[in-house]
């Protein structure tokens, strides 16, 4: 928004509007080429299902359909519910615990608080291969494989080490004064966290959230090794659906699309939020 | 006395989540490494001590070994790629272009969607179908000419086909890199730049002297994360075709050779080897982080 | 303009009501008994600093950034672990006590404003905490607002006023919880130049209305001098001097204290004590009667203030030729810099006070010969490299020991 305002006072060379023009030719090539999986996906999922056929791949709709959508959605709509069901206390749970893990890690250092944050940051980026087996035989044992509770537990958990990291690095930059006037005023720990800090986290908040609902709707390796068919999110549920070869095209994509559709939402309607997420992933670079 | 009260509260607050994430991190991590060297077939867990036995059968395990060498290849172009076009794209987003939040929008969107949709959506448009029934980006290059490019994709016989699988990866990733790449870029104060520019740097020179040897941590920073995604990837190969060993990688042989082979032992050990090549990139990247941030 | 009276009356009345509740209170005062404080790694932030605030009294902490003086106060609040010592308020030990134990309260150099409260938030917050009723909160926080002068803004967030504001919001918050100590971090250094003198006189003026034990902080010894009743000199975690604004300017118990109090600076040159006079670049100065230095010959580093300095008349005093090199021109006065014919005196203890200062204002004169400044009247006629005699009053020598730097009397 400043740039803007900015580039139209900058004194600027002869060869500027030359090299602005080939930029926006450049990007807009690269925008094409990007977008084209999506025109297949919109164009496919929206024609009437008489008149798809693999070789008619990139022709438009000669009339917009909804037909598809409708002819998949109640094979999708398990999963689509459970995946809801799943994803949201998943998130929450885990934002909060995230909060208050971040919060001591940034504010209440105690001691050994340097050891701590970067082996539970280390768990960010295991291999979810290695756990699998020990995962299974554990939740096994506690009966909660086969139903949606031993996928929350699971997503709130291995979802701690980002919602960690986000909150303690949104509280590293709030300052040490806030906290000590707090404590002065006769706030002890827990009360400068809800009353102090957490109004303060908002933001953040809606950057653990999102990229945690986000991240647990779009798993599929433990939907596939923890739930049984009544159970399945929606991606087991949509690779079950779009998978084999057999499936008409029209239908996968008019799949895809649909259970693609909350994080689409969320991604559209809070992208600043959801790439503070993105930035905090990457730890500092 | 003073330290307990003081840090008391903060620790039994920290406890749940640590205990956690000790449990179902380190002790499964152990536990993992305990079946890697068990002899566990079946569906009764055994722990008797095999020692190295399912390490030394992967050595000689040529689908083990032809995994290796896809993800290799996989990491190769998927990282390769990204970060080349997910610096380009910074460059052209980088001084402040109208439409630049569009632009955003559109290269990022791939990361909001899940990698089984990615595959799907993908996986029609490599189609190797031929004939009347070709379709996807063969049947696109037929009708513009370009036909000679028509190729087998994924189904090929060569390292093509994994390589083809990093493509779609590389689609579902570049927006982050970019992004990555243009938080950096734009991290560089503009005092800096502003000074190059008045000590006589053209723009394209305070470019190359001041902006670019900031962004080597952002490089870092990219390619440590490309790479340990690219070793664990699972669903977008799995979706794409899990069947063909052209494409498998030692991420999926781990869950075929468990779940559906019921080799536990074996599964386990290709887990703690995937474990100990993420650990290769991301416990020295980790230890630089918390490091430069204490230093600041 | 009625209205501004009433305004005042109400505040006036607002600030009687607190008082008479104050005055319920038996003020307390702050003793620190042998107070060290070791860092983790080794750093020794505070050295036995043993001191008492007496009941009421305002004494301020001063220093250079990096004494200790911020460390004190907040091992007061609670907020720093002490390593060895006590720490009484009133009679009570809290050396263990945490933070919101001790009824202390503490205004901050950034504020520390809860930006998601309103000012009445922010203010209330404390009383809040210690489960004040509701009723009697909003009273008090109507009370101070109207001290402060802050009615109107009570339902403003934090981000919506400035700077001034912010501080006075600050000051209420601490005032409003009637602690037995206020703790105050440097509450003025983020203020600009005017704003500040104007907050100064009214935190003169609150101390007196509201008589609570006051330490305050500050790496501004001008603000010290102003606010002080007591000033409390710190260096290196060790304290150097404790004593009223007066006896610090006029009585230094060493060379530390004496650079770093009084703007200018005080002179310093190295000098001989002989026969009953010190002399320095061909001066020969006779030791006031009955000075203990009279008898027997050293070399010592004499001090002595900008302003003890004055053009000289024909009254016999004993005087110095100089070369003015730079002349200040502040209006009805004027600082004349010049150099004297002696060596400079350079020790850790005026490098550490005049850093302090930021006053780099010998760097253009050569760096091996003593500079003076003198305080002069803006009347005298001076002109840069014109050669003038300037008087030295003997009455107001200060003598230190050169290898220690403490005073010599």
């Amino acid at each position: 928004m400043t740039t803007t305002s900015e580039t139209s006072t900058r004194i600027r060379s002869r060869w500027a509007p030359y090299v602005t023009t080939v930029r926006y030719l450049v990007l807009f090539a690269l925008v094409c080429v990007f977008l084209i999986p999506v025109y297949v996906l919109l164009v496919t999922a929206m024609k009437d299902p008489a008149q798809v056929s693999p070789s008619r791949m990139w022709n438009l709709p000669d009339s917009f359909s909804v037909d598809t959508f409708g002819e998949v959605w109640p094979t999708l709509e398990p999963g689509f519910r459970n995946s809801v069901l799943m994803a949201l206390p998943a998130s929450i749970i885990s934002s909060l615990l995230g909060a208050a893990n971040g919060f001591v890690l940034a504010k209440w250092r105690f001691p050994g608080a340097d050891v701590v944050f970067p082996l539970i940051l280390f768990g960010m980026f295991i291999p979810y291969q290695a756990i699998l087996i020990p995962m299974r035989e554990l939740l096994t044992d506690w009966n909660m494989v086969g139903g949606l509770s031993g996928l929350i537990l699971v997503h709130i958990i291995y979802g701690l080490p980002i919602t960690t990291l986000i909150f303690r690095s949104y509280f590293v930059t709030i300052s040490d004064e806030l906290i000590d006037s707090a404590q002065v005023d006769g706030a002890g720990m827990i009360r400068t966290l809800v009353f102090v800090a957490l109004p303060i986290a908002l933001p953040a908040f809606a950057v653990a959230v999102i990229w945690q609902f986000t991240s647990a709707w779009n798993d599929f390796l433990f939907g596939l090794v923890l739930t049984s068919t009544d159970s399945w999110p929606v991606t087991v549920a949509l690779n079950n659906i779009a998978g084999g070869q057999v499936v008409p095209f029209h239908e996968a994509m008019a799949a895809a699309l649909l259970a693609s559709i909350p994080t689409l939402l969320v991604y559209v309607l809070m992208g600043r939020f959801f790439m503070r997420g993105l930035m905090a992933g990457a730890l500092k670079g | 006395m003073l330290r307990i009260r003081k840090w008391g509260p903060a620790a039994l607050l920290v406890a749940p989540s640590l205990v956690a994430i000790g449990v179902f991190v380190y002790g499964f991590l152990g536990w993992n490494l305990r079946v890697s060297l068990s002899d566990w077939r079946g569906l009764r867990a055994t722990y008797d001590f095999a020692g190295l036995d399912n390490y030394r059968r992967l050595a000689g395990d040529t689908r083990f070994i032809d995994g290796v060498q896809n993800v290799v290849v996989f990491t190769v172009v998927f990282v390769a790629g990204t970060l080349i076009f997910g610096f380009l794209l910074a460059l052209l987003l980088e001084r402040g272009i109208r439409g630049e939040a569009f632009f955003r929008t559109v290269f990022l969107f791939p990361m909001a969607i899940s990698f089984i949709a990615t595959a799907i959506i993908w996986r029609w448009l490599m189609s190797n179908a031929s004939g009347a029934q070709e379709t996807g980006l063969n049947k696109l290059f037929d009708s513009v000419g370009l036909g000679f490019l028509a190729n087998d994709w994924f189904k090929a016989d060569s390292y093509w086909a994994v390589a083809s699988v990093a493509i779609a990866a590389g689609w579902a990733l570049v927006g982050y890199i970019m992004a990555l790449f243009l938080a950096g870029m734009r991290g560089v104060s503009d005092d800096l730049r502003e000074a190059a520019r008045v000590d006589g740097a053209s723009e394209a020179k305070a470019f190359w002297h001041v902006i670019r040897p900031m962004l080597l941590p952002v490089v870092m920073s990219a390619i440590v994360i490309l790479a340990h995604i690219s070793l664990k990837t699972f669903d977008l190969i799995y979706a794409m075709d899990a069947k063909s060993r052209k494409i498998e990688t030692p991420a999926l042989y781990m869950w075929f050779t468990t779940f559906e082979g019921l080799n536990f032992s074996i599964g386990a050990a290709i887990a703690t080897l995937l474990v100990l090549g993420i650990a290769l990139v991301i416990v020295p990247y980790i230890w630089y982080s918390v490091r430069s941030e204490r230093r600041r | 303009m009625s209205e501004k009276t009433s305004e005042g009356r109400a505040a006036a009345a607002a600030a009687d009501a607190l008082t008479a509740e104050l005055a319920g209170r038996e003020p307390a005062g702050v003793r620190l008994d042998q107070v060290s404080k070791h860092f983790r790694g080794g750093v020794q932030a505070i050295r036995d600093v043993t001191l008492t605030v007496a009941p009421g009294e305002f004494v301020v902490l001063v220093g250079p950034s990096g004494c200790g003086k911020s460390t004190l106060l907040r091992m007061i609040a609670g907020l720093e672990e002490v390593s060895s010592g006590r720490i009484h308020i009133g009679d009570k030990d809290v050396t263990t006590q945490l933070p919101q134990q001790r009824d202390v309260a503490m205004v901050f150099q950034s504020y520390a404003l809860y930006p998601r409260m309103t000012v009445r938030g922010n203010i209330g917050f404390g009383l809040r905490m210690r489960r004040v009723p509701k009723e009697e909160r909003a009273r008090r926080v109507d009370e101070v607002a109207q001290i402060l002068g802050l009615e109107h803004l009570l339902d403003r967030r934090p981000a919506a006023l400035s700077g001034g504001q912010r501080q006075r919001v600050a000051m209420g918050r601490a005032i409003v919880r009637e602690p037995q100590i206020f703790l105050m971090d440097e509450p003025l250094s983020n203020l600009d130049a005017k704003l500040r003198v104007s907050m100064r006189a009214q935190l003169t003026l609150l101390h007196k209305r509201l008589g609570v034990t006051t330490v305050y902080v500050t790496h501004d010894q001008t603000e010290a001098m102003t606010l002080g009743q007591r000033v409390a000199v710190l260096r290196d975690g060790v304290l150097q001097q404790v004593d009223t604004p007066q006896a610090l300017f006029h009585h230094p118990v060493n060379l530390f204290v004496a650079a770093f109090i009084g703007s200018p600076s005080m002179n310093f040159v190295h000098a001989t004590v002989d026969a009953g006079a010190v002399s320095f670049a061909g001066v020969r100065i006779p030791l006031p009667p009955g000075s203990p230095l009279a008898d027997g010959g050293r070399r010592v580093i004499l001090g002595m203030r900008p302003t003890s300095l004055s053009v000289a008349s024909e009254d016999g005093a004993p005087r110095l030729t100089v070369t003015p090199a730079i002349v200040e021109d502040l209006g009805d006065e004027r600082f004349v810099i010049f150099d004297v014919d002696a060596p400079r005196v350079d020790t850790d203890a005026t490098r550490a006070a005049v850093d302090a200062q930021a006053e780099d204002d010998a760097l253009l004169v050569p760096l091996d010969r003593a500079t003076f400044t003198a305080r002069l009247p803006a009347t005298t006629p001076v002109t840069v490299g014109e050669p003038m005699a300037v008087a030295i009053d003997p009455a107001r020598l200060h003598f230190f020991d050169p290898a220690t730097g403490e005073v010599l009397q």
